[in-house]
């Protein structure tokens, strides 16, 4: 039996949303099967008011063995620092955060809101929002740079918006069966095992990246998303189209350029106008260039894929 | 801009429909490479400069490509500084643009949607 307890701060609830339905396992396979017994989350406890703070205080007080502590949503600390902008169970949130996540065996961050500040950390992240273990990219947040949970590991960061709910409740998994120390994490904490390949990885447009076809216009089933219209797939890190979305599809597949929201810098250019759903170039050339490309590489590998690009590749070949 | 299509004006006082027979929107692939190859031919002046370098501009450009009407093929040209040969040092063409399809020989950016030749260029060039 491991005891989990979630909650959320600045949140839109998404990952809760995202959570509720995953598949493999499923949330109601994580109690049954796996033996994960849910103290409270804020979209399923049934405790209210004096109850739920009860069962907060137990846990700190280790009264409740708190293996491990799942937060969703930023860490709100403003006003001037003090959190009041978020207050829970009679205490700014990010006093119970500090505590609960000094209490646990595991800190699980889930989505990019707790991983990294996400859209509310924008600028001019008007709710002074930070991430558990980052801001953006800047290492700190809101528990510090060395802040390791009792288990050793450092905060588990699921990202995304929404994380993909297999991801979720694959890693709990692994850490309510005690095999958390299997876990290897990159740079930014993310769990090897997902984020090491990117996006682009099973797109099943990847023929038409190679050939250099691009997508001009939404609707399209031929061409790649990543040349006009902004896709971050090749850029960025995510198994996104090797675990579907609800088992059926993913953002590219469906026509929808990748917004990165894996990485850190999520929302990127701070969502100034004409930078979603476009690609952004300089002289032409695109800003962010696939992953391990440089320019010079990039216009040679164009040139050769132009040529060599068969007619196929201009027709949509998904007939239905 | 111009709305009335039988009026519309390919650049010596002939409209494209007494000229080929067929107004821009209504040509052809090779009826259209030949009005564009006969405007050149015929002295047009397009606008080269300056180069689109931030997205911003690019939209812009856009943006006025959009306000045209279906048949002002020479404002189109005009516009996005459409040129017959490569440009600048780089050697700038189509036929590295990714909005060109080498197999159909055409510019698929939906603004344009014209016939082009590999070593033709314009300012909305994006590799």
């Amino acid at each position: 039996m491991a005891n989990l307890l979630w909650l959320q701060g600045g949140a839109c609830s998404g990952n809760t949303m995202s959570f509720l339905n995953a598949e493999e396992p499923s949330a109601c396979d994580l109690v049954t099967d796996f033996g994960i017994n849910v103290l409270w989350q804020p979209s399923l406890g049934l405790e209210l008011g004096d109850n739920v703070k009860s069962i907060l205080e137990k846990c700190i007080s280790g009264e409740i063995q708190l293996d491990i502590f799942v937060f969703e949503g930023t860490v709100i600390n403003a006003p001037d620092g003090t959190g009041e902008w978020n207050r829970f169970c009679g205490e700014p949130m990010k006093n119970w955060v500090k505590k609960l996540c000094d209490a646990a065996q595991y800190v699980v961050a889930i989505g990019d809101c707790a991983t990294w500040g996400g859209i509310p950390a924008t600028a001019p992240n008007p709710s002074d929002s930070e991430g558990l273990q980052f801001l953006k990219r800047a290492k700190g947040g809101a528990l510090g740079e060395n802040f390791v949970s009792k288990s050793g590991l450092p905060v588990i960061n699921i990202p995304g918006c929404p994380a993909h709910p297999d991801w979720v409740t694959q890693i709990l998994v692994a850490v309510a069966s005690g095999r958390g120390g299997d876990l290897t994490l990159d740079e930014f904490q993310r769990p090897k095992t997902f984020f090491s390949s990117f996006t682009q990885t099973g797109c099943t447009r990847n023929m038409h990246f190679a050939y250099k076809v691009s997508t001009t216009a939404f609707g399209q089933r031929k061409g790649c998303l990543f040349y006009d219209l902004g896709c971050r797939g090749p850029m960025t890190h995510s198994p996104c189209n090797r675990i579907l979305w609800n088992r059926q599809s993913s953002k590219t597949r469906a026509g929808m350029p990748c917004l990165g929201c894996t990485e850190p810098e999520f929302p990127f250019f701070d969502l100034a106008p004409g930078t979603v759903f476009k690609t952004q170039t300089v002289m032409g050339v695109p800003k962010d260039l696939p992953t391990g490309v440089d320019k010079k590489g990039y216009m040679k590998l164009t040139a050769a894929a132009k040529n060599a690009s068969p007619a196929w590749a201009e027709e949509d070949i998904f007939v239905v | 801009m111009s709305t009335d299509t039988q009026e519309e004006d390919q650049g010596g006082g002939v409209s494209f429909e007494d000229r080929y027979g067929v107004t821009p929107a209504e040509a052809d692939h090779d009826t259209l490479l030949r009005m564009i190859e006969d405007m050149f031919t015929e002295g047009l002046k397009t606008q080269l400069e300056p180069f689109p370098e931030t997205d911003r501009e690019f939209s812009k450009l856009l943006d006025d490509l959009r306000e045209l009407d279906v048949n002002d093929l020479r404002q189109k040209l005009i516009i996005s500084g459409w040129k017959l040969s490569p440009h600048g040092e780089d050697e700038m063409r189509c036929q590295e643009c990714m909005y060109f399809l080498v197999h159909k020989r055409w510019c698929d950016l939906p603004e344009l949607d014209l016939p082009a030749e590999p070593e033709w260029w314009c300012r909305l060039w994006r590799i």
